[in-house]
């Protein structure tokens, strides 16, 4: 009965300071699983060495675009130091004396992209997005890629082909490293 | 005293029997109950998976894989919650729906219309952290793409991403993230937020059609309650024969960041999957203002529709728009499927898919998992790295139908009686050497002229010295002869010794001849300079080397069926 209170000021009081312990106390509980949870969100929690990854015999490198695995030879996945991780798929080719790579992850949202040697042009499965053959670049404007495969680094090294795996951001025209 | 009476009193709640319900039954009502039901399938068969799920990268798959084909009745549970979760957004529709056109959401009852979308978009967040948990081709990649969407939401999409994955890729963080959501945080919102929806729909008591407002109210037990719980037993029926009929929840072969896979959301994310498409270049106002446009109508029906009376006519605008919203939702779904079905090239590398599926299964069933991860769960198919490395390194220049054959065929039953008599009679004939340059020269091998019976003890010696057990001794006794009369001006048998116009036969078709021949094939014991083939010990260790020995003396004795039981690398 607040008509009743003989003294308000004690009961205003009293209910600030129980709002006021009720949720610095929610605060308090929930603060150090909050940072926990966003921990890993700050830091690169999955690494492989950034070196050239060795891809398989020059001779896979021929006149028509071939798909190579990226295995990196370690990867630490948070707890985890594994072997022989699958990182994704390149193509490679030779044109001329040069040796040519193209990321497999489309540049629109990371799917992996497929070449259809019979068109012959890279396809993404997801959405349709489409790429020259010649140059990796976008030829249909109807796919929503903004722009062509992510060209990566690759050399020859004692007949191997040794092949820098990049990941770009995703969806945007300009290419920047992720 | 009753036990029913005792009970009531020391719950402090009055007996079910006075709550009543405004205009009477309706089986209208009982939509919420089977939405009921099916979330408690949820809860048990989530329950029961949760006991088997391990989420991590290496073993994800492979534990759901094995509760799907190992666990008895496994597929069953698999399918119940997989369709669950369908059956709960049709019913979660209908209710939505239904509620409407019945004009439920109006003043006082904003709030239950307000916490049931958002038990809707939870719902759909279940299912967005449910799919990539089992880490398969279907859900890692519908993952990457859902992923990839909210990335692109302006100026936090990043930060997102970021959260989302537990750090700046796809690893083991993320599935423990998307499990910890699924498992802990999700069901924990639901219920809070199904509490509040359930506690107020009955506070403000049932909304009934117009012509039906005048009527008494009537106790809610038995006449509502029968309804509600036959309800109930329907969407669970009808949920368990469609879980029957179709055979389960499917499970892709597992996660591969390097194989191109035809990723699409589930069914009822597919009419956001058709917008984009249509969309093209102002996809991203597609993927992700067209969803928030819709809940903000939805949020915001009450708000818009305040009308004092029921009156359909009164309120067509609204409910013409949300038809409209229905109809579009549909349209898109069904545009989306048709466009899929009428792709064959899509048709055919769905089936490869499948196929891949079955293949990583049954290998998963046959031989278990590698601890190094599910996608190894091929490398346990026989002699999986000698064919790999046979394949790469040996079949263009050996196998039958190769156009850059350079050498003898490499076949099963290479090295066998079969074969070697047939060297004998024409070495430099198209199957053994006549692919060499060497076979047109005059350095080449001379067919064997001896009678049969000498010829069949000469291929016997031969074939004695590949390790075969199963020689006749008599035989090679005197095949030595006629290896002394027919063979010695070129060829010796002992150990180590080679001539200089032919290769050593020492050991000739063993694993350790194999190994050594192509290690170095222009070794004096071998070829020596008349060798075409080249030397592998650079490119090959001398265990990688072995294991192709392995694989060319098992197809001593293999049959083509044998090789083709060995399935596809």
């Amino acid at each position: 009965m607040a008509d009743d209170d003989p003294d308000p000021a004690r009961r205003k009081f009293l209910r600030l300071a129980t709002c006021g312990v009720g949720g610095a106390l929610g605060v308090a509980a929930a603060a150090p699983a909050l940072s926990l949870i966003i921990a890993p969100a700050r830091r690169d929690t999955v690494t492989s060495p950034s070196e050239p990854i060795d891809v398989g015999p020059a001779e896979r490198a021929g006149q028509v675009w071939q798909r190579v695995d990226v295995i990196a030879p370690v990867v630490r996945d948070a707890w985890v130091s594994a072997q022989g991780v699958v990182l994704g798929a390149a193509y490679v080719r030779r044109a001329g004396e040069q040796v040519q790579a193209l990321s497999a992850v489309c540049p629109h949202l990371g799917c992996a992209v497929g070449f259809d040697a019979a068109r012959p042009a890279f396809l993404c499965p997801c959405h349709d997005s489409r790429f020259s053959a010649a140059s990796g670049e976008v030829i249909d404007r109807a796919g929503p890629a903004k722009r062509g495969l992510d060209p990566l680094p690759i050399e020859v090294k004692d007949g191997r082909l040794r092949l820098t795996w990049i990941r770009y951001k995703l969806d945007t025209a300009a290419r920047e490293p992720a | 005293v009753s036990a029913r009476a005792w009970l009531s009193e020391r719950l402090g709640r009055a007996d079910r029997a006075t709550a009543s319900v405004r205009g009477g039954p309706s089986w209208a009502y009982a939509l919420g109950w089977a939405i009921v039901a099916l979330l408690l399938v949820q809860a048990l068969t989530g329950a029961a998976l949760a006991a088997f799920y391990a989420p991590t990268v290496t073993d994800a798959w492979a534990s759901v894989a094995y509760v799907q084909d190992q666990m008895p009745g496994g597929w069953l549970v698999r399918g119940l919650h997989h369709h669950g979760a369908s059956a709960i957004v049709i019913v979660a529709g209908l209710h939505l729906v239904q509620t409407a056109l019945f004009g439920a959401y109006r003043r006082p009852r904003e709030l239950v219309w307000w916490i049931g979308i958002l038990l809707l978009l939870l719902v759909f967040a279940f299912a967005i952290t449910g799919f990539v948990l089992r880490w398969d081709q279907a859900g890692y990649w519908a993952n990457k793409v859902e992923v990839g969407i909210v990335a692109g939401t302006p100026v936090v999409g990043g930060a997102i991403e970021r959260l989302l994955l537990g750090g700046n890729d796809y690893g083991n963080l993320t599935l423990t993230r998307f499990y910890a959501l699924h498992v802990v945080v999700l069901p924990g919102l639901f219920l809070l937020a199904a509490f509040g929806h359930v506690v107020l729909a009955r506070r403000h008591g049932a909304t009934p059609r117009r012509d039906r407002r005048g009527a008494t109210p009537i106790p809610r037990w038995p006449r509502q309650t029968a309804r509600d719980v036959i309800a109930m037993a329907a969407a669970f029926s009808a949920l368990l024969a469609y879980s029957f009929v179709a055979g389960g929840a499917d499970l892709m072969a597992p996660a591969d960041p390097s194989q191109a896979y035809d990723a699409r959301p589930l069914w009822y994310f597919r009419w956001l999957f058709e917008l984009r498409e249509l969309a093209g270049a102002a996809e991203l106002v597609a993927a992700l203002t067209t969803p928030a446009l819709g809940a903000g109508l939805l949020l915001a029906l009450p708000v818009l529709d305040r009308q004092p009376e029921l009156y359909p006519r009164r309120r067509r605008i609204w409910l013409g728009v949300f038809a409209g919203m229905v109809t579009t939702i549909v349209g898109l779904t069904v545009a989306s499927f048709a466009r899929d079905a009428s792709d064959d090239a899509l048709t055919e590398r769905r089936h490869a898919a499948a196929q891949r599926a079955s293949r990583a299964r049954a290998l998963a069933v046959a031989n278990g998992v590698p601890a190094t991860g599910a996608q190894d769960v091929f490398t346990t198919v026989p002699m999986y790295r000698a064919r790999t490395l046979y394949a790469q390194y040996c079949q263009s220049c050996h196998a039958a139908d190769s156009p850059d054959r350079e050498g003898p065929i490499i076949a099963p039953g290479h090295g066998d009686r079969g074969w070697l008599r047939g060297f004998l009679a024409a070495p430099s004939s198209d199957p053994y050497w006549g692919k060499t340059k060497l076979a047109k020269t005059e350095n080449a091998m001379a067919p064997v002229e001896l009678p049969d019976a000498e010829l069949d003890d000469l291929v016997e010696l031969l074939y004695a010295e590949s390790g075969a057990t199963d020689v006749d001794a008599g035989k090679v006794a005197r095949g030595k002869a006629a290896f002394e009369s027919a063979c010695t001006d070129c060829h010796s048998l002992a150990e180590g010794v080679a001539s200089d116009s032919g290769p050593g036969l020492a050991r000739l078709g063993s694993r350790d001849w194999y190994t050594s021949v192509i290690g170095n094939p222009t070794s004096p014991v071998h070829m020596g300079d008349f060798a075409e083939m080249p030397r592998f010990d650079r490119e090959l260790t001398i265990v990688d080397r072995d294991l192709i020995a392995g694989f060319l003396v098992w197809l001593r004795t293999a049959t083509p069926a044998d090789l083709a039981a060995l399935g596809p690398l």
